[in-house]
């Protein structure tokens, strides 16, 4: 999304970016980064939860007022109402790409027939 | 005073995402040329647009195409959807094979918050929702051309029709 967003302020709009892996910054270089500690699938607030949803976009529309600079990141405040071995975010199936590094991990992670290195 | 909250980006991701993502980032900013547009107006006379990237798609219209990823799994569907700004959680599915997709079919606020945006206008904080908003499907794997080369000038042409004046957006 880092990319999109520089095509889009590269043609004349502003754009901030709430970004939970926020350091992808590091790697693209986002015009305005809003960072906020929420789990995947869920950028502004858990289902049904209108004041944390509201807060959110709030935090993150105000970053267009505060940033000064390209690659500004703001790091928003917010704290997820559940601990992380309680929250769940994966898809039912493993991605195709993680099913893949995990068939190879597994594969290289199999004793070696002849017990040799 | 408290510190201030400094974002753990990997707290929800599990040592091998955070493995597997992580060690393509660098430690600091890499990237010398970031675009940067001023803001003009204040934002309670600003237009403001949203994109996820929740592979959102109206419910009757051609969905992202996941079979394509299943197929290629280093690479994801690079289009994109217009969403108008009457949609509700009810006029949308969500295809990424990479989350859990129920949240957002339940409340399409988790992710491109639409419901609080147009009360944000009715209070007047911004000026105006736009008549469209856009969603991609996050997951480009290796492959990011089209989505760069195609999909992101035409959401960038799209909004600039349409007169908006910020655009918001939210990876999921």
């Amino acid at each position: 999304m880092g990319l999109v967003s520089r095509v889009i302020e590269a043609a004349g709009i502003p754009t901030v970016t709430l970004n939970m892996i926020w350091v992808y910054h590091h790697l693209v270089g986002i015009p305005r980064v809003a960072a906020i500690e929420h789990p995947f699938g869920r950028p502004f607030g858990d289902v049904g939860d209108a004041a944390t949803q509201t807060a959110v976009l709030r935090a993150a529309l105000a970053v267009f007022e505060t940033a000064r600079e390209p690659g500004h990141v703001e790091h928003l405040p917010f704290r997820w109402h559940e601990a992380p071995e309680d929250v769940r975010w994966h898809p039912k199936e493993p991605s195709p790409i993680i099913a893949l590094l995990n068939r190879r991990r597994r594969k290289s992670q199999e004793p070696n027939p002849e017990g040799n290195e | 005073m408290s510190e201030p909250h400094r974002v753990d980006p990997w707290r929800f991701a599990g040592r091998f995402i955070a493995r597997v993502l992580g060690a393509g980032i660098p430690d600091a900013p890499s990237v010398a040329d970031v675009p940067f547009t001023p803001v003009a107006k204040p934002l309670a006379a600003s237009r403001v647009a949203l994109v996820s990237t929740a592979g959102l798609s109206r419910k009757g219209e051609p969905p992202f195409d996941m079979d394509f990823e299943r197929k290629n799994p280093t690479r994801g569907d690079p289009s994109f959807r217009r969403l108008p700004a009457d949609t509700t959680t009810g006029d949308v599915e969500a295809n990424h094979l990479h989350i859990d997709t129920g949240y957002v079919e339940r409340d399409l606020d988790v992710a491109l918050p639409l419901d609080r945006l147009h009360a944000l206008a009715r209070t007047g904080e911004i000026g105006s929702v736009a008549p469209t908003h856009y969603s991609i499907m996050g997951y480009q794997g290796n492959d990011t051309s089209a989505l760069v080369g195609q999909s992101a000038p035409a959401i960038a042409e799209a909004m600039r029709r349409e007169e908006v004046d910020l655009a918001l957006l939210a990876p999921v």
